[in-house]
């Protein structure tokens, strides 16, 4: 009842309507200037979970950064020369002076731990405190990287064409202000060789300005196609404002309310706008009905009334679907996509009471004279006409209509069988941006940029000077680096081989593991008493109970640590000693995060397929009609899938989300066609099932496909859109929401005659 | 304008009188490590993580000076803890202005090595005190300005600021609390680059040993980490007559137990 009274309201005094929704926008919009962006990928899981409570424990255990910023050297001339080092020399000093950078712990050239021994006397220090002043010192710096294993594939490519400087950064650094910096600085080095610069931060920087250009360039542009596509629809201006202006108002008022409620935009709530856009496309079936009522009627105010109250149903139904699908996200463990999730519910909440207020009291203004071409035109045009042919298809032969669905579908299972799940950070970038540029040229050259940890715990106070416990150290390197993945390892074993073989004068055959375990602890200590303290630091804890195996990988893809985890765990099966293995770092969090979305894609999935049965159920007040409603959004799904499956492509975390949120908006059609056509059926009381479903298609079928193609239109921007998952999801939603109207004015009138007898009763 | 005068003509022969940081910091540098012609402590550090996990380092340390305060000096230590490094031997000759000397025992390899000091702000055994912390930084290396006067506890101090004279990459600064009665540093900060305090050393207990102060408990915390080091002077004692030949290399695989005990 309140609904009506709203929408009686809205035709009363439309223009304090209008007034008072402009207000409220304007109150929200004040908001958005103190909008703040997230791009850490580590705040996808809550501080609280486990596995950042846990990595955050290694990070202090063995004093690790938490971000760190590499810069690659390349040089195809090799970098060992004069003058590449003259450079590099003057490079980092100046890096190591930049605010926000962890001073002593920058690893390159000039400062890395070199351990060497000469004419008896052992020497921990930096590699090259000073710039080469002669090409013997450049041959002698080639001998010191090539003969020791600690240098390979970290800061000296095997082929010498490429270096790196390892930056890491202090805590609560601005990691793309220090970027800034170095690249600045690299600037004013005229030379022949390619800089690169990659890292977490640096991705997280690139990721944060795609998602402003996402929202401040995309959107407005999705904003512009459907502005034309709806004028085009209607030839009315003041429509196609009026629709354009509820989208606006709704995501003035979400983004407002996210952003005063105190959240950061991340990368799925940067979406959201045009999410918000799309779905109040939905009011297409006001205006679609309104048109035909009006050339029924010629009475626009009654009109008005009579086209609210005939869709009043589906729309609050679509609405409710819609709302629900976004607000299952909250059920999830990823905390932005549950922000998402509320952001667009709320959004879609908001459009609904405006479809009941805004939209009547526009509609109060739009000239009569205008009003009778257009509805003339829409809604005597062929498209109606061909549509209402689709519906008769699908009415006329619907043995074969289902007989060629089941054939697809059959297709899709198998699709589907072959997906893949796999985050991959990187590979979010397109492969020409800076930051996938580099990050694919480190990975050739060097041991690799995604780095994981295991952390190997013992119960005893030093265990990890036990030659025992050093040798499986070093075997389960060895293993490890059997894999391709694997570019590179590095751990205390490492340092007990390098300082036995430099105290026997640099012989070969002592680059092993000593036999005693107090051999081991004056190695370390000793070696404790010249390096850097955080190189002994990063690899075993002060009470040598716990060692720490760093595990460089050439790929983000998620999947490459597991295959680490699972090669680990074999080895301790086959090699038994009292420790655990426990994965840690970047690596493993990207891991953990990737079955979390698997997980809650499961989770999301079913809650959401039950809450839009539930609905369905409700809406059309039977279990039969709900689960015929609910064919149309599975199979379409399903096609998607077995498409994802066909191609190859990672089924990563926005897919996954999209695939629980589009059950709410792909069952938007099934609803809108199933209470219209029962409410004609019951209507016209003829009892004539092939007659009512071409009408179906033909009238509220045509607000179907509008509604399709405008949402298609809107996301079709995404698909140029420069960060691939953007790119993914105007793919999805596009398939989705076109297949879902074929599906619907197809299948459907073929279903319900094939179930006439059960679904109508009479029928 | 008499009163002006007169104020003036009060604190004149105060300016005169009084010392300058560079005159505080060499006092200093005297009364803190170089009393005595020689020195003998049994040393224990306790290394303390933020979580409150605790390690030992129990070392004799022997000083023997070479000349005045600020000359050269030896130190030879000798390590009963952890277990695993017992019997090991360090020695150090320290110059003014010169990297230091030092030599390892290493018992394991029954062999002798000497390891050239490149780092001075290397750790000391693992803990919170560097190289420099322990035996000092040369003077000359910074220049050195009274801030002001105050008092700490009951204790009368001056507060010296020493900046390095050559920049450096990660030390900016540190304040030197210094005892005006006996020229003990008390206190001392050390600032980074950036001008955050990183590091905090305290003297935590002064004792009288054969007429000379000498701080017998220090602490040095690291307050990035959380991470500090207590030390404790066990048998303090000045003017031992330790021979010059006992730092040798000899003596370094076998030290005479009358001096490590």
């Amino acid at each position: 009842m309140t609904r009506t009274s709203l929408v009686d309201l809205s035709i009363r005094r439309p223009k304090l309507v209008l007034l008072a929704a402009a207000i409220v926008t304007l109150l929200f919009a004040t908001q958005l200037a103190r909008m703040r962006t997230d791009t850490n990928p580590k705040h996808m899981l809550p501080e609280t979970s486990d596995v950042r409570v846990w990595n955050d424990q290694v990070d202090r255990t063995f004093a690790l950064y938490e971000d760190t910023i590499v810069v690659g050297v390349e040089n195809d001339a090799g970098v060992l020369n004069r003058e590449t080092l003259g450079r590099i020399a003057r490079v980092t000093d100046e890096i190591v002076g930049l605010e926000g950078v962890a001073a002593r712990d920058v690893n390159a050239f000039p400062t890395i731990t070199n351990v060497t021994a000469e004419a008896g006397t052992l020497k921990v220090g930096p590699l090259l405190p000073a710039a080469p002043k002669s090409d013997a010192e450049v041959e002698e710096l080639r001998r010191a990287l090539f003969g020791n294993p600690l240098f390979i594939d970290r800061i000296i490519s095997k082929d010498g064409r490429t270096t790196a400087i390892y930056v890491p950064l202090e805590k609560g650094a601005n990691g793309a202000e220090v970027a800034g910096r170095i690249r600045a600085i690299l600037a004013t080095e005229k030379s022949p060789e390619r800089y690169y610069i990659a890292g977490d931060p640096v991705a997280r920087d690139t990721f944060g300005a795609e998602m402003f250009k996402l929202m401040a360039i995309f959107s407005p542009i999705a904003g512009m196609i459907m502005f034309a596509a709806i004028q085009f629809m209607f030839r009315s201006l003041l429509l196609s404002v009026a629709m354009m202006a509820v989208a606006m108002v709704a995501i003035a008022w979400s983004m407002g309310l996210l952003i005063a409620a105190g959240f950061p935009v991340h990368i799925m709530s940067s979406m959201a706008p045009v999410f918000l856009m799309a779905i109040a496309t939905d009011s297409i079936h006001i205006f679609n009905e309104f048109y035909f009522r009006y050339r029924e009627r010629g009475d626009k105010l009654a009109a008005i009334r009579e086209t609210m109250a005939a869709v009043s149903r589906p729309v609050r139904y679509t609405a409710l679907a819609t709302a629900a699908g976004f607000a299952v996200l909250l059920f999830m463990n990823i905390v932005p996509v549950k922000v998402f999730g509320a952001l667009v519910a709320f959004g879609t909440v908001v459009l609904r009471l405006l479809s009941f207020s805004f939209i009547p009291a526009v509609l109060t203004f739009v000239r009569d004279d205008r009003l009778a071409v257009a509805a003339e035109d829409a809604a005597s045009d062929r498209t109606s006409r061909m549509l209402g042919q689709v519906g008769a298809v699908g009415a006329a032969h619907p043995r074969m209509v289902a007989a060629a669905t089941l054939v697809l579908v059959a297709g899709a299972l198998w699709g589907t069988s072959q997906i893949h799940v796999n985050n991959n950070l990187v590979a979010w970038f397109k492969p020409s941006s800076e930051i996938r540029v580099a990050d694919a040229a480190m990975n050739r050259a060097l041991g690799g940029t995604s780095l994981g940890y295991l952390v190997i715990q013992s119960g005893a106070d030093d265990f990890m000077k036990q030659p025992e416990a050093v040798r499986w150290i070093e075997g389960l390197q060895r293993r490890l680096e059997d894999s391709p993945l694997v570019g590179k390892t590095f751990s205390v074993a490492d340092y007990v081989k390098r300082i036995n073989r430099v105290l026997h004068d640099d012989d070969a055959k002592h680059d092993t593991v000593p036999d005693a375990k107090d051999t081991i602890g004056q190695y370390l200590f000793l070696f404790s008493m010249s390096a850097k303290p955080s190189d002994l630091d990063n690899v075993v804890d002060p009470g040598f109970r716990k060692a720490n195996l760093w595990v460089q990988l050439k790929t983000w893809d998620a999947d490459a640590m597991r295959q680490v985890i699972a090669a680990a765990e074999d080895y301790h099966r086959t090699h038994p000693l009292p420790v655990t293995i426990k994965p840690a770092g970047i690596a493993y969090f990207n891991l953990v995060w990737n079955d979390e979305v698997l997980g809650d894609m499961v989770r999301g999935f079913t809650i959401a397929l039950l809450v839009v049965f539930a609905i369905l159920v409700f809406n059309f007040r039977s279990v039969k009609w709900a689960l015929v409603g609910c064919v149309p959004l599975l199979f379409t799904i399903l096609l998607i899938y077995g498409v994802v499956g066909f191609a190859g492509k990672d089924f990563d975390m926005p897919l996954s989300v999209l695939s629980t949120l589009s059950l709410g908006m792909a069952v938007d059609f099934a609803i809108h066609f199933v209470s219209r056509f029962r409410q004609r059926l019951a209507e016209t009381g003829t009892g004539d099932i092939a007659a009512t479903l071409q009408w179906t298609g033909a009238r509220p079928g045509k607000g179907i496909v509008r509604n399709a193609v405008l949402f298609a239109a809107a996301f079709s921007v995404m698909l140029f859109a420069p960060l691939t998952p953007y790119v993914a999801v105007g793919a999805f939603i596009v398939a989705m929401m076109t297949l879902s109207a074929l599906f619907t004015l197809l299948l459907l009138p073929a279903l319900v005659m094939l179930g006439r007898r059960w679904l109508i009763k009479g029928g | 304008m008499k009163r002006w005068i007169a104020l003036l003509a009060a604190l004149l022969p105060l300016q005169v009188l009084a010392l300058s940081g560079e005159e505080v910091m060499k006092k200093s540098q005297a009364a803190f490590l170089y009393p005595g012609k020689d020195f003998k402590a049994r040393v224990l550090m306790k290394l303390v993580g933020r979580d409150g996990q605790e390690r030992v380092r129990e070392l004799t340390m022997l000083r023997k000076n070479a000349g005045a305060p600020g000359g050269e000096q030896k130190y030879f230590m000798y390590f009963f803890q952890p277990a695993d490094v017992k019997d090991m031997t360090f020695m150090t000759y320290k110059y003014p202005a010169k990297d230091d000397d030092r030599w390892l025992f290493v018992p394991a390899l029954n062999m002798v090595k000497r390891i050239a000091a490149q780092d001075k702000r290397s750790s000391f055994v693992g803990s919170d005190f560097t190289y420099e912390d322990v035996s000092g930084r040369d003077l000359e290396d910074d220049s050195h300005a009274i801030e002001r006067e105050e008092k700490l506890g009951t204790r009368d101090c001056y507060v010296v600021k020493s900046t390095p004279k050559v920049g450096d990459a990660e030390f900016g600064h540190k304040l030197t609390w210094v005892d005006k009665a006996n020229f003990l540093p008390l206190k001392e900060e050390q600032y980074d680059k950036r001008g955050a305090k990183y590091k905090l050393f305290t003297a935590d207990e002064v004792a009288d040993v054969k007429g000379t102060p000498t701080v017998i408990r220090r602490t040095m915390k690291n307050l990035q980490s959380g991470h500090r080091t207590e030390v404790t002077y066990l048998k303090s004692d000045y003017d031992l007559g330790i021979e010059d030949s006992l730092f040798t290399e000899r003596f370094l695989r076998q030290p005479p137990r009358k001096w490590i005990d």
